[in-house]
């Protein structure tokens, strides 16, 4: 026997499907296309504007410079270099041909738009990065920090923690005596970081293995966290600098709150339980239910029905509902579905007390058809 | 317009499984665990000072009956939170439950000159309430073992819902000496292997005794004239009957029908063997089959309106059902193998047999129409199963391999859990279990 609400559910679910297929009322706009124009140009006028726009690799001089990392070798020819390291790796494109090699300047990145407009790097950061100086090495080496951050920084002091800030070491003052002491703080730098990705950092430093699975969460203990502890933990996070994402979330929180406030005289009927609180409760159960397979109680499902209180625990007597089979294995079968519910409930079962009204009766069929001798 | 439908729809759905929540929370539980029921007996209260062994004893008694089952295990009394001193003390339910024990059992015990009186309380120590009400059976206190059996076989029947086994004899073939020259004679013993009594001498052979319904008296077959001849034994006093047939006729495989006063069995006549009826009364016979093929081992129904039996009419040892009065017989059993001696449960539903595969001997149940087919055990030689009056255990006999090889007795649980040997001295084989004692 279904109850009205699956009927409901059932309709309603139809309906939506059926609505989504056929489309009934969906106003379907044309996707926007942005136009952009596209131009053939010669080699000779691109190296033109490569440069005028770049800057002379050498000339600049970096901000916080990046220690280098020395080449013993002599320069290699420039028409034998490599293409720079943050191109991905060229597809079927052949390597320079060194018996013919190009003209002197630097083949441009492969994935630089051609356009007309102004010949910007689109993927180079608003303000030039430094490079080093060419003249120590032509085919610099990337530095090789685990940090990439759009300004390099220097390797921090080994005596310094990793902070984002950077602060200077603090000692007490012996000689003050003063009524406010500073706090003893440890000096702090940024972690090194570089602007570039270098293979060292792409490369794994470990195989890939399998993520364990996670733990089963494990479903909160009402009785013993009470509503109010939530709202102070809610409150009481330190104060993180706001962020356009914060503020939505803030706003999200707000409105989810409000929600709950305008809903609260209808929390009695509460969320319905999940599969997972089904099914825990259900396992709880489960593991006092006795079944003895040869026996001809093993042949009758039981019925039976009980209410509990806040905290779990089975409240007056166990009922019997409906069952089949003759009365004396009937009598046998509800005994050993009784038990099982006394037996587990120990100090009561783990439900969630938000939905009280969900769990407050219930009824659970004992079916061992299939633990029946076979 | 349609946004606003839109939304009421979802709404809707959203809300349906809340609205279908209404009532109380179902829930179905298919799987459970298969695990002994814990027990504990405090030792019966001795009301007078005589009854202090015999009630130590009985309350072992108990014990054994119920953990010997496989389906109760006890909680030793060294767990014991709270004692119970006196039968008419109310019971501390949540001592009992801490050590986990979900069946209570007290008992006092009276003796008085050679009358023994036994008293006994079942508990169900969750629920908190007492399972049936108390029982108090009297005897004598030379049976004090049958005392014990019968509150075990009370305690059993309240928690399982099936009758009990414990207070029930086995009538069996007694063995010794060597392979080549073995002495058999009927003996009888309690269900656990107590007090052996002799029947018979070991003057001539004796096969296949088998109980009456009721148990007062005990069929076998006998080859004291040296043809095999069927006999009927009466337990009280030992006072033997034959079973009239003509000369040159070999008869065997006795059975009582259910009411006790007829037998049938198979009757070996010019090499051909059939199934056979004889009333007991009146000594007048009937053919209940009439195939060239060897038809014997007839086990009737417990409605009294079938037989199986096992024939190999179809070319190899099969097992076959027929109406009581004869007729056409359907085969049962279509495994590979050889099948006999197959023996109809109590319970009416289940059949159990001998099978003989691939060098091995199994006993095994199957259903009366054939499915379901389940070995519960396997050895060099393993035969002639009988059922326990409740049909939930199966006694068979075992012989093991070689010139020095013996046969024992052994029991099995029809789930083919528990499987132990009867503790016996000497050689034993072919039990039959009789019926509860009044």
């Amino acid at each position: 026997m279904q109850s009205p609400g699956t009927y409901i559910s059932g309709i309603g679910h139809i309906g939506l499907i059926g609505w989504l297929i056929l489309g009934w009322g969906f106003d379907s706009e044309p996707l926007v296309f942005d136009d952009i124009s596209v131009s053939v140009i010669s080699g000779e006028e691109f190296d033109q504007m490569r440069a005028a726009t770049t800057p002379e690799p050498g000339n600049a001089a970096p901000d916080a410079p990046v220690q280098p990392v020395i080449n013993e070798d002599p320069p290699p020819a420039p028409a034998e270099q490599d293409p720079p390291e943050q191109a991905p790796p060229p597809e079927p494109v052949e390597p320079p041909d060194v018996e013919a090699p190009p003209p002197p300047a630097p083949p441009p990145p492969p994935d630089t738009e051609v356009t007309d407009a102004a010949p910007q790097e689109p993927a180079q950061p608003a303000a030039p990065p430094p490079t080093p100086d060419v003249e120590v090495s032509d085919t610099p080496t990337p530095p090789q920090a685990d940090r990439i951050a759009s300004t390099p920084s220097a390797p921090p002091p080994p005596d310094a923690q990793v902070d984002e800030v950077v602060r200077q070491e603090v000692v007490p003052d012996q000689s003050a005596e003063a009524e406010v002491v500073e706090e003893e703080q440890e000096a702090t730098a940024p972690e090194e970081a570089a602007t570039e990705i270098g293979i060292a950092d792409l490369a794994p430093t470990t195989s890939a293995r399998p993520v364990s699975r996670p733990n089963r969460p494990t479903p909160p203990a009402p009785a013993t966290e009470p509503e109010p502890e939530t709202e102070t933990a809610a409150a009481e996070p330190e104060p993180a600098p706001q962020t356009s994402e914060d503020d939505v979330a803030d706003a999200l929180a707000a409105a989810l709150a409000a929600e709950a406030s305008s809903a609260a005289p209808a929390v009695a009927a509460g969320p319905p339980m999940t599969g997972a609180e089904r099914d825990s409760f259900r396992i709880a159960v489960n593991s006092c239910w006795n079944v003895d397979p040869g026996s001809v109680a093993a042949r009758v499902t039981v019925e039976v029905g009980f209410s509990l209180d806040r905290s779990g625990v089975v409240q007056g007597d166990v009922q019997l509902i409906s069952s089949d089979g003759d009365q004396s294995a009937v009598n046998t079968a509800f005994e050993a579905a009784r038990r099982a519910i006394l037996r587990c409930q120990r100090g009561g079962y783990q439900l969630p007390a938000d939905k009280y009204d969900k769990w407050k009766d219930v009824v659970i069929t004992f079916d061992p058809s299939g633990m029946r001798l076979r | 317009m349609m946004k606003r439908i839109l939304a009421f729809l979802v709404v809707l759905v959203l809300a349906a499984p809340a609205i279908a929540q209404n009532g109380p929370l179902r829930l179905t539980i298919t799987d459970g665990v298969i695990e002994p029921i814990t027990f504990a007996v405090p030792s019966f209260e001795a009301e007078s000072l005589q009854a202090q062994q015999v009630a130590s004893d009985l309350s072992r008694l108990v014990v054994q009956d119920l953990a010997g089952t496989g389906l109760f295990r006890e909680v030793p009394a060294t767990a014991f939170i709270s004692q119970v001193s006196s039968f008419a003390q109310p019971i501390a339910y949540p001592d009992w439950r801490a050590i986990n024990a979900q069946a209570l059992i007290t008992g006092a015990v009276t003796v008085s000159g050679n009358q023994l009186i036994v008293k006994f309380r079942l508990y169900d120590v969750f629920s908190g309430q007492e399972l049936g009400e108390g029982l108090q059976f009297a005897g004598t206190v030379a049976g004090w073992r049958r005392m014990g059996h019968k509150v075990a076989d009370a305690v059993y029947s309240r928690i399982t819902g099936e009758g009990g086994y414990f207070d029930s004899r086995v009538v069996f073939v007694s063995e010794s000496g060597p392979k080549d020259n073995r002495l058999k004679r009927l003996a009888i013993m309690d269900y656990d292997g107590a007090n052996v009594q002799f029947l018979t001498d070991s003057s001539s052979i004796v096969l296949a005794p088998r109980f009456s319904p009721n148990g007062d008296r005990v069929l076998y077959t006998s080859f004291e004239s040296g043809f095999p001849r069927i006999n009927v034994l009466n337990v009280a006093n030992v006072g033997r009957q034959q079973l009239q047939t003509a000369p040159g006729e070999m008869a065997f495989s006795p059975r009582f029908s259910r009411d006790g006063r007829s037998v049938i069995y198979s009757l070996s006549n010019g090499g051909n063997t059939d199934i056979y009826r004889t009333d007991l009364s009146t000594g007048q016979h009937v053919r209940l089959t009439s195939a060239p093929s060897i038809e014997t081992a007839p086990s009737l129904s417990p409605d009294g309106t079938q037989i199986v039996f096992e024939s190999d009419r179809s070319g190899t040892q099969q097992l076959y059902i027929m109406s009581a009065n004869g007729g056409e017989a359907r085969r049962i059993s279509f495994g590979e193998g050889r099948y006999g001696t197959p023996v109809w449960s109590p319970r009416g539903d289940l059949v159990a047999f001998t099978k003989q595969n691939a060098g091995r001997f199994h006993i095994g149940v199957m259903r009366t129409d054939g499915s379901e087919e389940r070995l519960l055990t396997s050895s060099f030689l393993d035969e002639g199963p009988t059922w326990s009056p409740n049909g939930r255990v199966i006694m068979f006999s075992r012989e093991t391999q070689g010139a020095g090889g013996t046969s024992s007795m052994y029991s099995v649980d029809i789930s083919g859990r528990n499987l132990k040997p009867l503790p016996i001295q000497g050689g034993a084989s072919d039990p039959s279990w009789g019926p509860l004692q009044p």
